[in-house]
């Protein structure tokens, strides 16, 4: 159901959730979970930063290490009180009832403001049943919202996991037409494949009819399933109208 | 948005208004409590930024047609607190709004059942400032039904509440929306009462509530008789907005009518009371407001980062005057 130690994950997250609560607050939400009760738990969800705040998390490098180990990839490091709080609660969820913990979840998506979609995004990678949650990942690639772009890009195993080959393009490419550090994206390299550096290419060739420039990873992903001749040539219209990056 | 009148006894905008002197508050701060951005287009952000309005308040209302089914007003209030609070932050104004359903789709009992359950979803959210705006238009008895139990959620959730006076029968309806709100428990320092006149200020003042003024054109105040008011009932509990949206407004309605405060000589303090800090206060009610929040990453190129509203590679701030477009 959750492929990796959720009683082990729960244990150490609440560790560090005390560390970085009151006490008031994490007795609150010590008691918060109960997905059969839909109006408590979504409320508890929207709620959250008024019970925990929203200051950045502190964690020892031990207690990140143990993160990792327990959920390979997984990482709470720059988070708020209230993203750690909301999916620490997602994962307090009883997941046995499977239609009802989808149902619950992806409809805390549609109602979701910014905050509460960077908090989800980043569950995606300890929610139970990881194959469910493929659509979702995909149509959170078409956010416009950076912050919630970032939650599902950087440091997070899930896409690089679970999303297939078009979806998983389209998230570099996405990373790319705004701005973001692609050197953040969890299995960038991993997941390199030949049709993303045709994308690639024609992309750079469009850019340098535009007049202009391409971020240098492109060239780093493309290099390795594209003739080195034909990246030299398009790297070459780019010297001539001087807008190479 | 506001203008629940018909088009038809509207008088079409005649003469040019006079040119706008922002230079009259440069560099002062402006809170819009009233205004439905989801109707106007980014430059509108960009020209209030520009004008010092560094907070706002979007109160959920109506779009112009009925929504004929709970996922449209799902889907909107989701965009209130997403997408509209994010293209608002691309321009360093904090976005707040109000969560409610409006007075004219009340009417609509069937779906307003079903709007009533996924309130609550939406009012404990991260800065959602209020229930509203809620409130009469037509005086039904279907109006009067959704604006009590709006008042109970309200009261339950700690929020104040912003009330829509309606425009025909105004000062009944005013007195009537009081009224309702003070049976039901509600401390009306926690009640905005909107869109008044020079014949429901002294009523809504008197019986402790805030009094909201709308500056729109032809329809609700205009600014010359702001002034007057203000003049004449000083800056207590009052405050001003533009409730700009789909129809003929004006977002920079609030800091215009500070330009024209200050030429007719009212005081600084009173400007910022009205303008800016009484909104503040009423609305921190809801524990959802810290200034510290106000103007963040003002940093041209730290806000425009990630942004999408520009599309690939375009610049933040584009030369109007040039011809070129890259
Ligand atoms: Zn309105």
């Amino acid at each position: 159901m959750f492929g990796y130690d959720r009683e082990a994950l729960q244990g150490e997250l609440a560790t560090i959730i005390q560390n970085n609560i009151t006490t008031d607050a994490w007795a609150w939400l010590s008691q918060q979970g109960d997905i059969t009760n839909t109006a408590s738990f979504n409320a508890t969800f929207a709620m959250m930063p008024r019970k925990t705040g929203k200051g950045l998390i502190h964690i020892a490098p031990e207690q990140a290490e143990q993160l990792n180990t327990i959920r390979p990839g997984f990482t709470i490091e720059g988070w708020t009180a209230d993203r750690l709080g909301r999916v620490y609660l997602m994962l307090q969820a009883d997941a046995i009832d499977q239609e009802r913990y989808f149902a619950v979840i992806e409809n805390l998506f549609l109602a979701a403001e910014m905050n509460e979609l960077v908090a989800l995004y980043s569950a995606l990678p300890i929610l139970a049943y990881p194959e469910l949650w493929v659509k979702r990942c995909a149509e959170g690639i078409r956010s416009n919202i950076g912050s919630v772009l970032e939650a599902i890009m950087y440091y997070n195993p899930y896409p690089a996991e679970y999303l297939p080959e078009a979806a998983w393009n389209q998230l570099v490419m996405k990373a790319i037409f705004t701005d973001k550090q692609l050197d953040l994206i969890t299995g960038l390299n991993e997941r390199n494949n030949p049709e993303l550096a045709r994308i690639l290419m024609d992309f750079a060739r469009e850019r340098g009819a535009a007049g202009r420039s391409v971020v240098p990873e492109l060239w780093h992903l493309a290099s390795p399933f594209t003739d080195a001749g034909i990246v030299n040539a398009v790297k070459q219209q780019y010297s001539t109208i001087n807008t190479i990056n | 948005m506001c203008c629940s009148h018909s088009f038809e006894d509207k008088p079409l905008p005649g003469q040019k208004p006079e040119a706008f002197d922002i230079s009259a508050v440069k560099g002062m701060k402006f809170f819009d409590p009233h205004v439905h951005m989801t109707s106007r287009t980014t430059d509108d952000y960009q020209a209030m930024a520009d004008a010092g309005v560094v907070a706002l308040i979007e109160p959920a209302f109506w779009l112009g047609q009925p929504r004929t089914g709970i996922d449209s007003f799902r889907d909107y209030y989701s965009s209130l607190v997403g997408w509209e609070r994010f293209r608002s932050s691309q321009f360093g104004i904090k976005h707040y709004c109000t969560i409610g359903l409006n007075s004219r789709e009340a009417n609509n009992e069937a779906l307003a059942e079903q709007v009533m359950e996924i309130l609550p979803l939406f009012v404990y959210k991260d800065g959602v400032v209020g229930v509203g705006e809620i409130g009469f238009d037509d005086q039904t008895a279907a109006e009067e039904k959704y604006y009590r139990l709006q008042l109970d959620l309200a009261k339950e959730a700690g929020l104040p509440v912003q009330v829509h006076t309606p425009h025909r029968d105004k000062k009944h309806g005013t007195q009537r929306s009081m009224d309702i709100a003070l049976e039901h428990g509600l401390d009306p320092y926690t009640v905005i009462i909107d869109h008044n006149n020079e014949e429901t200020v002294k009523e809504v003042l008197d019986r402790g509530f805030w009094a909201a003024f709308t500056i729109y054109p032809f329809t609700k105040m205009g600014n010359q008789r702001m002034v007057e008011v203000v003049k004449q009932y000083g800056s207590e509990r009052i405050m001003i907005n533009s409730a700009a949206d789909w129809g003929i407004s004006d977002p920079l309605a609030v800091p215009k009518t500070a330009a024209l405060m200050k030429l007719n000589g009212i005081s600084a303090e009173d400007i910022e009371l009205v303008t800016y800090r009484n909104a503040i206060t009423a609305f921190a009610q809801s524990g959802q407001i810290d200034e510290a929040d106000f103007g963040v990453n003002i940093d041209q190129s730290a806000k425009f980062e990630g942004n999408s509203i520009l599309r690939g590679g375009q610049q933040p701030r584009v030369d109007k005057s040039s011809i070129i477009i890259s």
